[in-house]
C-alpha cells in the first residue's frame, strides 16, 4: 500500500520527477564513464612501462636491480624457466642480458643501454622492438652480421638510419675492450623519451660473446595475466625460488616502479573524491526536490496524519519515494554508464593531434581517451547514488512526519 | 695608451701570493709532467687488478707538453692496436677491430680508461692541477713537503682536494691523495722505483689505489722513457690515431 502510494506520488509531478531523474542518471553514468577513463589512463601508464620495458615481474640476482653491475649475472637454466612458465598466471618469459657502453655512428659517441634479447621470447612479455617507425624487427636466427634496433631519439642524435653500421664499445667481463659493428635493422618509438634516447636491442647470443659472458643472464622478465595479481604471484614464486636454492630474487612492478604503485594506489582515494564532489551537487538537487514536494503537499500530509496515518509511516512513505527514485536512477545510470564505457573502450578518442605523450610516475600517458572496466568503478557510483538519494529523502521525510495535522491542514499551499 | 691586455700580467702579479707559491706550482707541474717532459716516447706495462679480473697491458705512448698524448696497446693480442688520443680537452679512442674512432662524450669522461683505475678525466684534468687548484704548503718536515690543492671557485674539477707528498732532497713525488667533496680520501697514487732517465731521476712505478675497493689496483710500470723524441703537433692527429702498429 505504502509503496504504491509512493510510486503514485512520484508520478504526480512528472516533470519534476523526470528532471530529478535526469540529474541523477546523468551524474551516475558520467561518473562511471569518467572513472572508466581514469582507470584506462592508469592501465595505459602501467602498460607503457611494464609492457614496453620491465615486464610485470623480474627475476635477477638480489644486487642486480640496484647496482646493475655486469658481474651480477646468473647462468641460464632452462628448467627454472620452464617451471616459471608453468606457474599459473604467468603468460610470458624473456631472458635478458644488459650492457652499458658507447655507441657511435660517425665520430660522436653516445652512452647507451644495450639489451640482449631473444626477439620471440621478448615478444611474449613486452612490445619492445615491435613498435617500429622504420625498418623491420630483429631476426631471431641472426644473419652473418649482428643487427640492432635503436630508439628513435638515439637514431636522430647519432644521425643514423636503417642500414647504417654502428660501432659499440664497452668493458667486457674479462676486462678486455669489447667492440663490434652492428647494422641498424629497425628504429623503434615507445613514446618514452628517455628510453627512445638511449636504448638499443641486440640479439642475446651476440651480446654474450661480446661481453665474454657465455650462458649468462642478468634477468628474466615475466608477464602475468592480471598486473594487479603480480605481488601475490611474486610471493608464491619467492617460496619456489628459495626451495630451488637459486639465490635469485624476484621483484614485482610495484617494487621496480614505486611511484607508479603509489599513483595507482592513490586511485582509490581520487575515485572517492570524484564521487563525493559530483554526488554532493546531485544530492543537494534531490534534497531540494523532496523538500519542495513535501512543502507542496503539506495540506495533504496533514490530512493523512489527521486520518490516522502514523508519523512513522509518513516518513517511510517519503523515504520510499526517495528509494524508488534512487533505484530507477541506479538502473538507468548504470546501464548508460556501462554503454558509454563500452563505447570508450572499443572506440576511444584519439588526442594525438593535440597532445604529445606525457611522462608521469615513470610511465607514459598515451594521448588518447580510452576506458577500461573495473567492477569498483561501476559498483561504487551505483551504491553511493542510492545512499545519497536516501539521505536526501531523509530530512524532508522527517519534517513531514513532525507536522502538526491541525496546522498543516489549515495551511493553504 | 695602455690596453687591458698589457695590464693583465701586472694584474696577476698583484694577485699572486708570496714568492714560494710560484715554486709550489712549479713543483706540482713537474710531478704532473714528469713522464711527458717537453716531448717523449715511452713504453709502459699496465697491470690492472679488479674484483673480477686481472690483466696486464703493454702500451707505447707519445706526448707533447701537457696537452697532447697518444697511446697504443701492443699486447695482449685481443686489444692490440686500441689507441687513445688526448688533444687539449678531448679524448678519442680508436678501435682497430671495427676500424672506428670514438670521441668520448662529456658524460663519460668520469669512466674508466682501458679498464684501469685511471679515468678519462685524469688524462685531461690531471695535468691541469696547478691551474685549476689553489696551492698551499700544508706541512714541511725534514723529509717532505705536503702540498694541499683546493679547487679554485671558478674551475670545473673532479676532486674536492688533492694532496701532494713530495720527498725533500730530490723533490720527487712520493704519493698523491685525492679527496671527494666530503673530504674523504678516495684514491691514492704511490710512486716508487726511482731510476735515472737521461739527466733526471724518475719514479718508474706508479700504483693507483682506489681506496673504496681495497682489493683493486692499477700499476703502471715505465719500461722506457725517451725524452728526446722529436714530435710536432701534427703527429697528434686522428690520422696517426688510426695507424695500426
Amino acid at each position: 500500500m505504502l509503496a504504491s502510494l509512493a510510486l503514485r506520488n512520484l508520478g504526480r509531478n512528472r516533470r519534476r520527477t523526470l528532471l530529478t531523474l535526469c540529474a541523477t542518471v546523468v551524474s551516475c553514468s558520467l561518473l562511471i564513464l569518467a572513472l572508466g577513463i581514469f582507470s584506462g589512463m592508469l592501465a595505459d601508464i602501467l602498460d607503457s612501462t611494464t609492457g614496453q620495458y620491465h615486464g610485470h615481474l623480474v627475476v635477477s640476482s638480489p644486487q642486480y636491480p640496484e647496482r646493475r653491475s655486469l658481474y651480477d649475472s646468473f647462468e641460464e637454466d632452462l628448467k627454472t624457466q620452464e617451471a616459471l612458465l608453468r606457474h599459473p598466471g604467468i603468460t610470458g618469459l624473456s631472458p635478458r642480458l644488459r650492457a652499458f657502453g658507447l655507441l657511435s655512428f660517425t665520430r660522436a659517441a653516445l652512452p647507451v643501454e644495450l639489451l640482449g634479447i631473444r626477439p620471440q621470447r621478448e615478444a611474449s612479455v613486452t612490445r619492445l622492438g615491435q613498435q617500429l617507425v622504420r625498418g623491420s624487427r630483429l631476426d631471431s636466427a641472426g644473419g652473418a652480421q649482428p643487427e640492432v634496433l635503436i630508439g628513435e631519439g638515439l637514431a636522430s642524435r647519432l644521425g643514423a638510419t636503417v642500414g647504417d653500421e654502428l660501432a659499440f664499445m664497452t668493458q667486457a667481463a674479462d676486462g678486455s675492450i669489447g667492440n663490434d659493428l652492428l647494422r641498424i635493422r629497425g628504429i623503434f618509438s615507445t613514446g618514452d623519451r628517455n628510453r627512445d634516447n638511449q636504448l638499443a636491442l641486440v640479439p642475446l647470443d651476440w651480446l654474450r660473446e661480446l661481453l665474454v659472458l657465455p650462458d649468462a643472464l642478468h634477468e628474466l622478465a615475466l608477464r602475468v595475466d592480471d598486473p594487479m595479481e603480480a605481488p601475490a604471484i611474486r610471493q608464491r614464486l619467492e617460496g619456489q625460488l628459495a626451495d630451488a636454492d637459486t639465490s635469485l630474487a624476484i621483484l614485482d612492478w610495484g617494487q621496480l616502479l614505486p611511484t607508479m604503485r603509489e599513483a595507482i594506489a592513490n586511485f582509490d582515494v581520487s575515485r572517492m573524491i570524484l564521487i563525493i564532489i559530483l554526488y554532493s551537487a546531485t544530492g543537494l538537487g534531490i534534497l531540494n526536490t523532496f523538500f519542495m514536494s513535501v512543502i507542496e503537499r503539506t495540506r495533504e500530509i496533514g490530512i493523512l496524519l489527521a486520518m490516522g496515518m502514523t508519523p512513522a509511516r509518513v516518513r517511510r512513505m517519503i523515504l520510499l519515494e526517495a528509494l524508488f527514485l534512487g533505484l530507477i536512477s541506479l538502473v538507468l545510470g548504470t546501464l548508460i554508464g556501462i554503454a558509454l564505457t563500452a563505447w570508450m573502450h572499443q572506440v576511444g578518442i584519439d588526442l594525438s593531434d593535440w597532445i604529445t605523450p606525457v611522462t608521469y610516475a615513470g610511465g607514459t600517458i598515451a594521448p588518447r581517451l580510452h576506458a577500461t572496466f573495473e567492477t569498483a568503478n561501476i559498483l561504487m557510483p551505483a551504491l553511493i547514488l542510492l545512499g545519497v538519494c536516501l539521505l536526501a529523502g531523509y530530512f524532508p521525510a522527517r519534517r513531514a512526519s513532525k507536522l502538526q495535522p491541525a496546522l498543516a491542514i489549515r495551511e493553504d499551499a | 695608451m695602455i690596453s687591458s691586455v698589457q695590464l693583465l700580467p701586472l694584474f696577476f702579479l698583484l694577485l699572486s701570493t708570496p714568492a714560494w707559491a710560484l715554486d709550489l706550482a712549479e713543483l706540482v707541474r713537474s710531478v704532473e709532467t714528469q713522464y711527458s717532459g717537453e716531448s717523449s716516447y715511452s713504453r709502459v706495462r699496465m697491470e690492472i687488478r679488479t674484483e673480477h679480473w686481472q690483466r696486464s697491458l703493454e702500451m707505447e705512448g707519445w706526448s707533447l707538453g701537457r696537452d697532447y698524448f697518444l697511446t697504443r696497446i701492443l699486447a695482449p693480442d685481443k686489444d692490440r692496436g686500441v689507441s687513445t688520443l688526448k688533444a687539449q680537452q678531448d679524448v678519442w679512442n680508436y678501435l682497430p677491430k671495427v676500424d672506428r674512432v670514438m670521441k668520448i662524450p662529456a658524460s663519460m669522461m668520469g669512466g674508466s680508461w682501458m679498464g684501469s683505475h685511471i679515468t678519462n678525466d685524469d688524462l685531461v684534468k690531471g695535468s691541469r692541477v696547478d691551474l685549476d687548484y689553489e696551492l698551499r704548503l700544508l706541512e714541511e718536515s725534514k723529509k717532505h713537503y705536503l702540498i694541499e690543492c683546493l679547487p679554485r671557485p671558478e674551475a670545473v674539477v673532479v676532486w674536492g682536494k688533492v694532496l701532494y707528498r713530495i720527498k725533500k732532497p730530490d723533490l720527487l713525488p712520493e704519493s698523491i691523495s685525492y679527496f671527494d667533496e666530503e673530504m674523504t680520501e678516495v684514491r691514492r697514487i704511490l710512486f716508487d722505483d726511482v731510476q735515472p732517465v737521461g739527466a733526471r731521476m724518475i719514479p718508474m712505478r706508479l700504483t693507483v689505489l682506489p681506496l673504496e675497493k681495497p682489493q683493486e689496483q692499477t700499476i703502471m710500470r715505465y719500461e722506457k722513457i725517451d725524452y728526446g723524441a722529436e714530435l710536432t703537433r701534427d703527429f697528434f692527429s686522428l690520422r696517426t690515431l688510426q695507424k695500426r702498429p
